[in-house]
């Protein structure tokens, strides 16, 4: 039995924590949704998680927080932002601290599987 | 002979009878006996007496004994009874019979039977008239006694007799005027009248009555009041017509100075020209008093000068000389009397030593005698002068003081009048420029007659032709046809003695279809006669209309464009409130593929995909509808507004943004909120802008929480409020009204426009926005707007006070 990739998603919107999932799962990969930044560090998923799919906005700890704090924590865990915000200027500073993509919603399938891709074989 | 003598004297067409010097009869004829039925022994002495009327019995024995003392002949009239009873009338003739020496020794007497001439007398009233020589001098000292032209005239027309007054009157004597004809006496134009009165009279028997002219004997005319009675005999037949003219001149010019003055007054009455009525006035003067010129002179409104009033028998060139004139007492007369408020009297101008200038153009013109007085108001104000001048000297008499008298207060009254009259005028043009100026017409309705009457304005509102009568269906025809029901149900109540009153906008209609607005103000009241009258006053207010229009058009205008710099500064929030659900479709339409192309297919996980991604999509589909209500460009509407949900809705658009701005938004929506009346769209452009600008203000503070309240709660007298309180940055050093201008910004990319369109918006929902700041950091702001009345559906504010 193959043991699939671990993808967690964080994201405050439900309505990704449900249909998100359901796609990765069809590309393969065992899923994990939360619901913030906070309940993720909490879990004992983190060390599991083989890429984070992270939304830039959230309520109390947003996307480039968690990022930071894993760095510090030194828990490389590629990244792939997710954003529904237009703002162009959060994308290559996202890059800069060391996310494999920031992805615009909406985004297609076949830019998240690319963007998957490229953070499962960068580790 | 005494025997032959004797037969003589008995057979005498006459009673005849003698008496001895003492009265005492002796002898009586034969026929005196035959006629009384007495013997001579019954009747002599004193026995005759039984003979006598007992009516006449004592005056006859008077004036008998007189005569037997005065030794004269003399008559007495008596009635003598005959034999058979009656009493016919006598005249006793008496002579004394004197001696040598001159004592009487006889008197002799003669009975002359008159009781035919005394049965005509007797018809006549004044029987004295055609009595002997020595009555007619009687007569005359009573005719010529009475103040009047006395005559008696036989049917033929022919003098009889005339007293003296009358005589004197036409210069004549009795013979003269015996010869003279009517045509001689009467005024030419009095004489078809008189013939016809007198032919009339003499045909039908009855007494006349005329008035006419007689010709003095210096050939002025006067007025007379002439009647004529028959006198009749005792066979009704008539012997004389009895004549009485009196002298009715002075009464008859009375009479025509009255109806000078009545129609003087009349003129003055119906607005005839100043001019004209001082003309007449003058006119009727000069008539009045012959020989007169007359004029009136009027103060200018200056009081310096005088003006020409009348003058039209004046020279014109005296009239230019006064004309212009000062008022003053070196002027002239007219000046003086103007000046000094008092008559003055110029008897003899040639001796006259005032007035240098006036004296030497007044004789060039023949004038020698100037009366002036003034012609005063009631106020007491002097108007002018009225004069009258004569072309000798002379000295008003008292009739032709209290002549000028009456027509200075005519004068007065005329002048009075036309001054009064223009200033009437004056006002009425400036009420009517007023009205003019400020659109308003004004109308009168007596709701019993039906009987309308609108002011030139109002004629102009309405557009209707003043020549056209006015009915209520021409009025009613210019109502907008949604305003006839209420006009007409006013009248109706206003007829039924309902006081309505009414302060309310309607809409009139032209012929050619376009609209009025107009602000109507009318009650009803009772005049002076008690008849209910309706008053009002329309204003067309179109022009204030239709730029309260453009003017609201440009507001909404402007709310649109500071909602679409709004729409600029929420791209990013909208795009993450639209991206997020359409990332949601694509990511379950993704998925759904998948599900459906796995061997074996995934069904029921590709029908949940479906159903998220219909989800998503309806989700999507709520913001774009949001969004297009929000900054769609449509016209401002009046309803209930739930502020509650409207406040959510727009929580719902700035959520993200919101959020990445790091507010923690508190929102208190009040359960009990009652709906306001307004603009659903305007209203929630105002909390999208409180929000905002909430959010903004604490965008850099970072030492405290970003805590932003939003609260609705409802206030006393039916207002509902909300707030918005953030712990930002407060007001600043330039306070809460600063914030409030257009352009006015503190912000790096605002427009300035975003509380200046707040507060306008707020202002048109007849609320109040304001800003205070809170006791820790921050500010609040607040606005107060009307509720929606209750169990109302739409709460436009009608302008109609409503019927009391």
């Amino acid at each position: 039995m193959v043991t699939r990739s671990l993808v967690s998603v964080v994201d405050d919107d439900e309505s990704v924590r449900e249909s998100l999932p359901d796609l990765l799962r069809e590309f393969g990969f065992a899923v994990q949704a939360f619901a913030s930044a906070e309940q993720f560090l909490a879990s004992d998923y983190v060390d599991r998680t083989r890429c984070l799919i992270l939304d830039v906005a959230m309520p109390g700890m947003c996307g480039p927080d968690l990022q930071r704090e894993l760095t510090l924590r030194r828990r490389e865990i590629p990244i792939v932002f997710i954003t529904a915000h237009g703002d162009e200027t959060i994308r290559p500073r996202v890059l800069e601290q060391g996310a494999v993509e920031c992805l615009l919603k909406p985004f297609s399938e076949t830019a998240l599987r690319e963007a998957l891709n490229a953070a499962l074989s960068s580790c | 002979m005494e025997s032959e003598l004797r037969r003589v004297v008995d057979a005498l067409p006459g009673l005849v009878w003698t008496a001895l010097p003492n009265g005492h009869i002796d002898f009586l004829n034969q026929r005196w006996c035959e006629y009384t039925g007495l013997d001579v022994a019954e009747a002599c002495g004193q026995g005759w007496q039984s003979a006598i009327h007992p009516e006449d019995l004592l005056e006859f024995v008077q004036r008998w004994r007189s005569t037997l003392v005065s030794c004269e002949s003399g008559e007495i009239e008596a009635r003598l009874q005959r034999f058979d009873g009656e009493y016919r009338w006598f005249l006793f003739r008496i002579c004394p019979i004197a001696d040598a020496s001159g004592r009487v020794v006889k008197w002799c007497g003669i009975n002359i039977d008159i009781e035919d001439r005394r049965r005509s007398e007797e018809a006549m009233p004044t029987r004295w008239w055609l009595r002997a020589p020595a009555r007619e001098g009687h007569f005359c000292s009573i005719g010529d006694g009475i103040e009047a032209h006395v005559a008696l005239v036989t049917p033929t027309g022919e003098i009889e007799i005339v007293n003296r007054r009358a005589l004197e009157y036409f210069g004549a004597t009795l013979e003269e005027q015996e010869r003279r004809s009517i045509a001689d006496t009467v005024h030419p134009n009095d004489l078809p009248n008189f013939i016809a009165a007198w032919r009339g009279a003499v045909e039908t028997g009855r007494p006349y009555d005329v008035e006419g002219r007689h010709r003095r004997a210096d050939g002025v005319y006067r007025w007379f009041h002439m009647r004529g009675s028959p006198l009749r005999d005792t066979e009704g037949r008539i012997v004389f017509w009895y004549l009485l003219h009196t002298d009715v001149d002075d009464r008859k010019q009375a009479e025509a100075l009255l109806a000078g003055e009545k129609r003087l007054l009349e003129m003055v009455a119906s607005g005839h020209s100043m001019s004209g009525i001082l003309e007449a006035l003058c006119q009727l003067v000069e008539s009045t008093a012959c020989g007169c010129h007359c004029s009136v002179v009027l103060v200018d409104p200056c009081g310096t000068r005088l003006e020409h009033g009348a003058g039209p028998s004046l020279p014109g060139t005296f009239i230019a000389f006064i004309n212009g004139r000062p008022v003053n007492s070196d002027s002239g007369p007219c000046g003086m009397a103007a000046c000094l408020n008092e008559q003055v009297i110029a008897a003899d101008i040639p001796s006259e030593t005032r007035w240098a200038e006036w004296c030497p153009t007044a004789l060039a013109h023949g004038l020698q005698a100037c009366w002036s007085t003034p012609i005063a108001s009631t106020a007491g104000k002097v108007l002018g002068s009225f004069a009258i001048y004569y072309d000798g000297p002379r000295t008003p008499t008292t009739l032709e003081q209290s002549l000028i008298e009456r027509f200075t207060h005519i004068a007065s009254i005329a002048v009075e009048r036309a001054q009064n009259d223009a200033a009437l005028r004056r006002s009425e043009a400036f009420l009517a420029e007023a009205q003019r100026l400020s659109s308003t017409g004004s109308f009168l309705v007596d709701v019993e007659k039906h009987e309308i009457t609108l002011s030139e304005e109002l004629y102009r509102i309405f557009e209707l032709d003043e020549t056209v009568p006015l009915t209520r269906e021409l009025i009613h025809s210019r109502f907008h046809p949604e305003e006839i029901p209420f006009a007409r149900e006013v009248l109706e109540r206003a007829r039924a003695g309902d006081l309505v009153v009414v302060d309310k906008e309607l809409r009139l209609q032209m012929p050619d279809g376009s609209i009025k607005y107009v602000h109507v103000a009318a009650h009803t009241t009772r005049d002076q006669n008690g008849r209910l009258e309706r008053i009002g006053a329309v204003q067309d207010v179109t022009e204030r209309r239709l730029s309260e229009e453009a003017l609201a058009k440009v507001r909404s205008e402007l709310a649109h464009v500071a909602r679409v710099a709004c729409l600029g500064a929420l791209t990013a929030s909208i795009g993450h409130e639209v991206n997020q659900p359409l990332s949601g479709i694509i990511t379950n339409a993704s998925t759904c593929l998948r599900m459906l192309a796995a061997d074996p297919p995934n069904i029921d996980g590709a029908r949940e995909t479906a159903r998220r991604t219909i989800r998503d999509g309806n989700r999507a589909a709520d913001v774009i509808t949001r969004l297009r209500a929000l900054f769609s460009k449509k016209d401002v509407t009046t309803e209930p507004v739930d502020l509650n949900e409207a406040t959510r809705e727009v929580i719902a658009l700035l959520r993200s943004e919101l959020q990445r701005s790091r507010v923690i938004l508190h929102a208190e929506l009040a359960d009990d909120l009652p709906p306001a009346t307004g603009d659903r769209v305007q209203l929630q452009q105002v909390i999208l802008n409180l929000l905002r600008n909430a959010s903004e203000a604490m965008s850099g503070v970072d030492d405290r929480p970003r805590k932003l309240v939003i609260r609705t709660e409802r206030e006393e007298d039916n207002r509902v409020r909300l707030t918005v309180q953030d712990a930002g940055v407060g007001l600043g050093p330039q306070g809460a009204d600063k914030l409030f201008e257009a352009f006015y910004t503190t912000k790096s990319g605002g427009m300035g426009i975003g509380l200046f369109v707040s507060r306008s918006i707020i202002e048109g929902h007849h609320g109040r926005l304001w800003a205070a700041a809170n006791d820790g950091p921050g500010a609040t702001f607040s606005f107060s707007i009307p509720r929606a009345s209750e169990g109302v559906t739409n709460t436009s504010p009608a302008p109609f006070r409503g019927l009391q």
